[in-house]
């Protein structure tokens, strides 16, 4: 070995590097919002009442199952709370932290919709979806507590990823053409900004449906103090319910294509 | 809220507690992350490990510190991500923008100064797997010997001799013009 004072300076060196090497990450209370909604329906088990088998069963299943564990109360939850709210109009006076810009709050097929006076500033991130992950169509109902379904009039999805424990489902196709299907009326909701215009009524076959004309900021998560973790800009999308289950199409060009999609889903 | 009254109301399943917990390690979870060469998927990586740690919190010792008991968690989940992926862990990293700026008053030394670091970065990014990973939690985490050797799950014996051959290794591969 060489003498100790370059060693020494090496060492200096390594550490004056490391404050200097930049890992941009996202904002810590983000991060802390997607863990706490990852961890909310586990909540009534304490964290230490779990049997270790159970630990080491999931170290087992290595890859997507690992995730797909959902405890039996949660189930019962989705039952319970399956109470079906349908435009919901809330006015504006119980905004939290005074938000003079919002005016009205719209709770359509399980989105939160709020319509300011002003378009809201736009989002230019992109965050995904709390654990979504890619998955083979064929694994969906081992994966996913409800029937998921394919609009026969897109043909077959590029791409399928469930996120969120299994609550939501998105498929994607060429183009920026996306669908989330999402079981039951319980937070989270996506929550969209919109400013004037109004969302239009529109009729998906016997369903209401609501179309959300131009690009808005969607979110899906909130923070501790009640504000929206941004997911991303959204362009035009067309939202509905069907029974407990709701659906947002995306991205699929003007309303009477997104209806023409949304009515051929099989 | 220091961090073993997070930890206790935690366990009682206080998610508004955990979540203070998880901000104000978040970005030191993350930064462990990249530099064990987690890439891009290091946000993945972050999110799983902090759900796992809260799962079993009810194993930690108490009266041990939390940092290191949180990063070994991050370093597993890094660790199978990697394997998972079937190839060598990378390390992705890059200067950032102050790295430049260092030394306004003599920019030739700034520009020596830039070019030993990038060539510094890229031999420790080459180092044998198990020495990069001991320079990087000494060195860039600024972890101590006890705390690398519980992050990596080794014993304190092999940080030393990781670390004492990854940095013979870069003296070597970088040289000491500068030193």
């Amino acid at each position: 070995m060489n003498s100790p004072e370059p060693y020494d300076d090496l060492e200096a060196e390594l550490l004056a590097l490391g404050d200097l090497v930049d890992v941009p990450g996202p904002p810590p209370s983000d991060v802390a919002a997607a863990v706490r909604a990852r961890l909310e329906p586990t909540t009534p088990n304490p964290p230490a009442e779990l049997p270790r088998k159970v630990h080491r069963e999931a170290k087992k299943r290595r890859g997507p199952a690992r995730r797909a564990r959902r405890p039996a109360g949660r189930r019962a939850r989705w039952k319970v709370v399956a109470a079906v709210v349908v435009a919901v109009l809330a006015v504006t006076a119980a905004t939290p932290q005074g938000r003079a810009a919002v005016t009205t709050i719209l709770r359509l097929a399980g989105i939160e919709v709020e319509i300011g006076d002003t378009p809201p500033e736009p989002v230019t991130t992109r965050t995904p979806l709390p654990a979504e992950r890619t998955v083979s169509p064929a694994d969906l109902p081992e994966l996913v507590g409800f029937a998921v379904r394919t609009p026969s009039r897109l043909g077959e999805p590029q791409r399928v990823t469930v996120a969120d424990q299994g609550r939501v489902v998105s498929m994607y196709w060429p183009g920026g053409v996306r669908l989330d299907q999402f079981s039951g009326t319980v937070g989270p909701y996506f929550y969209k900004q919109l400013g004037p215009p109004w969302p239009d009524h529109v009729m998906v076959g016997a369903y209401d449906a609501w179309w959300l004309p131009g690009e808005h900021p969607l979110g899906y998560i909130r923070r501790q103090d009640g504000t929206h973790v941004p997911l991303r800009q959204a362009a035009s999308t067309l939202i509905w319910q069907q029974g407990t289950l709701n659906y947002r199409l995306e991205g699929a060009g003007d309303v009477d294509e997104a209806v023409a999609v949304a009515t051929s889903l099989g | 809220m220091d961090d073993d009254e997070a930890i206790a109301r935690s366990l009682t399943g206080d998610l508004a507690a955990y979540e203070a917990l998880v901000t104000r390690y978040s970005a030191l979870a993350h930064r462990t992350a990249v530099m064990l060469g987690a890439g891009d998927e290091a946000q993945d990586v972050v999110q799983e490990a902090f759900v796992k740690a809260f799962r079993h919190l009810g194993s930690f010792r108490r009266d041990a510190p939390f940092r290191p008991w949180l990063l070994r968690i991050v370093a597993n989940e890094t660790h199978t991500l990697t394997r998972s992926r079937g190839r060598r862990s990378e390390l992705a990293l890059r200067l950032g923008a102050t790295a430049e700026t260092a030394a306004p008053d003599d920019p030739e030394g700034a520009a020596v100064g830039a070019d030993r670091r990038t060539r510094l970065l890229a031999a420790v990014r080459d180092l044998p797997e198990r020495e990069r990973q001991a320079v990087v939690c000494r060195y860039f985490l600024q972890l101590t010997e006890a705390e690398t050797a519980q992050v990596l799950g080794l014993p304190v014996g092999t940080v030393k001799s990781s670390t004492h051959r990854g940095l013979a290794r870069l003296r070597k591969g970088v040289g000491n013009e500068l030193a």
